[in-house]
């Protein structure tokens, strides 16, 4: 069981959970305008359904409010390295099929990638506060892709955007449970680890 | 024997007296009344182009010895038009909410069935007591993606239909309206009212899922609304209200991330502070009469339109030749 937190590293905590909160909201501000672009260029319908694509992870969750501190850090932290990896795909392949002539649709995927990974990194530092190292990352990372038609692809980075959209939300609201003083004995709810 | 018997509205409706032969002599009554012969085809009674009002007990009784030889309840409705439904969720994270009328009454009984399915998985909608025709859904899974499809089926027994609604978990949150609203002035400010609400009591979890705020005021007097969005907290100032003006104000609300705004609350009056006026006596306002007489106008500072220099006449009709130009200019324009 995790002791109680000294007032430094509740303050810490509370801190970066409210920098935390802002950049998420940011970034889910920027993956809506972001996914308005993307169905635009790639000529796609808004309503299109989209099922759960590989490799992408679901922020789907049960159970939510009863998850530990911990289990949301370390379950959003691998959703962000995830995400990170299908962003730069997706880059890679609006360059090779669009090249320079959408270099908006570009710009704007590059900016949401750098905030992924910047709310990666500002997960890492959460969980180090717990005195937890971030777990590596090899092995991460969604599995190779087979080759999927162009339709596919497009139709693939709809769903990444999608999910991400959500993460963004649910995100938001795992800082906040997390910057949430626990009655009585310092630490934040559900912090306590399994001995 | 006795039963119910359902009919269309303009329907033609026909009545055996039981077991008894067409041609045997028979009286029908409507809740008690005698039916004329008229509507007799032998002892069969027929019922044209039956209407609302033709509801009611009939009975059929043998000519000779008065027995009561058949009796229905003739109840005449319509089927069901496609029902109105909606869902929402006004205690999110916690679940949703769903209920549903008809849009025209069928005037026999209904029943309603109500599915809910989240992708492959059947969810069970608990039937609410009061009121009845509402059921709700804890959530299994939040922060999903899957939509949730709704399907509501009446039935009569004159007939069926239904409807469907198909939504995600964030489109239909919705919360109740902000309560507690209250707006005091604020002493010794003559333009500010302070207003102070509380969260809706149905939304279980403000923390983790916080509301933001939309507030409207305007004076009485005027139609048109002023409006602030706040981010956080539950307390704002209105720093231009008109001065001694009474004002409406009503508060909306929003999760701060997802969903449509409340319905606006109730709304609250409240009126700006005021200086409370002097009271004079009755020798103090005689030493202020005679003092009128001698002293020269003197406008308040905020309306001072002209110079002691510019000044013509003398006494109390002492006025500048600014204003008596003013005055002059509006003069011509009214003529």
């Amino acid at each position: 069981m995790a002791g109680a937190d000294s007032p430094s590293t509740a303050l810490r905590r509370r801190d970066l959970c409210t920098r935390g909160i802002r950049l998420v909201g940011k970034m889910r501000s920027d993956v809506i305008d972001l996914l308005d672009t993307y169905v635009e260029r790639q000529g796609l319908d808004a309503s299109a359904s989209v099922a759960a694509v590989e490799g992408v992870p679901p922020a789907a969750v049960e159970r939510w409010d009863e998850q530990t501190g911990t289990q949301r850090l370390l379950e959003n932290l691998a959703a962000y390295r995830a995400f990170r990896t299908l962003l730069a795909q997706m880059l890679e392949e609006q360059r090779e099929q669009l090249g320079e002539a959408d270099a908006a649709l570009g710009r704007a995927l590059a900016s949401v990638l750098l905030q992924v990974s910047a709310f990666a990194y500002h997960l890492e530092e959460l969980l180090q506060l717990e005195s937890r190292s971030p777990p590596s990352e090899e092995g991460d990372g969604p599995p190779p892709q087979p080759h999927l038609s162009l339709f596919e692809q497009k139709l693939r980075g709809l769903g990444v955007l999608r999910e991400l959209a959500q993460w963004a939300v649910r995100s938001s609201r795992d800082l906040r449970q997390l910057a949430k003083p626990s009655p009585g004995t310092g630490s934040a709810p559900g912090l306590a680890e399994s001995p | 024997d006795s039963h119910i018997q359902y009919e269309r509205v303009g329907a033609d409706v026909t009545m055996k007296c039981g077991s008894m032969d067409w041609d045997a002599a028979v009286t029908w009554t409507a809740n008690g009344t005698d039916i004329d012969e008229s509507h007799l085809n032998g002892s069969y009674l027929i019922l044209k182009n039956v209407d609302l009002s033709q509801s009611g007990q009939y009975s059929c009784y043998e000519g000779s010895s008065w027995h009561l030889k058949y009796q229905t309840y003739l109840r005449v409705g319509t089927p069901p038009k496609e029902p109105v439904l909606m869902c929402r969720s006004n205690n999110y994270p916690k679940g949703f909410y769903c209920s549903w009328h008809l849009p025209t009454p069928t005037y026999i009984p209904n029943s309603f069935n109500i599915s809910v399915i989240h992708g492959t998985k059947e969810m069970v909608c608990e039937k609410d007591a009061i009121p009845k025709n509402r059921c709700h859904i804890r959530y299994l899974q939040l922060f999903s993606t899957v939509k949730y499809k709704v399907t509501l089926t009446v039935t009569n027994a004159l007939g069926k239909n239904f409807t469907t609604l198909t939504f995600d978990e964030f489109a239909i949150v919705k919360p109740d309206p902000p309560e507690s609203v209250v707006a005091k002035p604020v002493p010794n400010n003559p333009r500010r009212l302070e207003v102070s609400w509380q969260n809706p009591s149905s939304w279980p979890d403000p923390e983790s899922f916080p509301l933001k705020f939309f507030l409207r005021y305007r004076p009485l007097i005027l139609d048109q609304w002023q409006h602030v969005e706040l981010s956080d907290g539950t307390l704002h100032t209105i720093t231009d209200a008109y001065a001694g003006k009474e004002y409406i104000i009503q508060v909306a609300a929003k999760d701060n991330d997802i969903g449509t705004w409340s319905d606006w609350s109730v709304a609250v009056h409240a009126t700006p502070w005021t200086e409370e006026p002097k009271h004079l006596t009755t020798e103090a306002q005689i030493t202020e009469t005679t003092s009128a007489s001698t002293s020269s106008f003197m406008a308040p500072p905020t309306t001072k339109i002209c110079d002691k220099g510019a000044m013509v006449g003398s006494g109390a009709v002492a006025v500048c030749w600014t204003a008596g130009l003013v005055v002059a200019a509006y003069s011509v324009l009214f003529i």
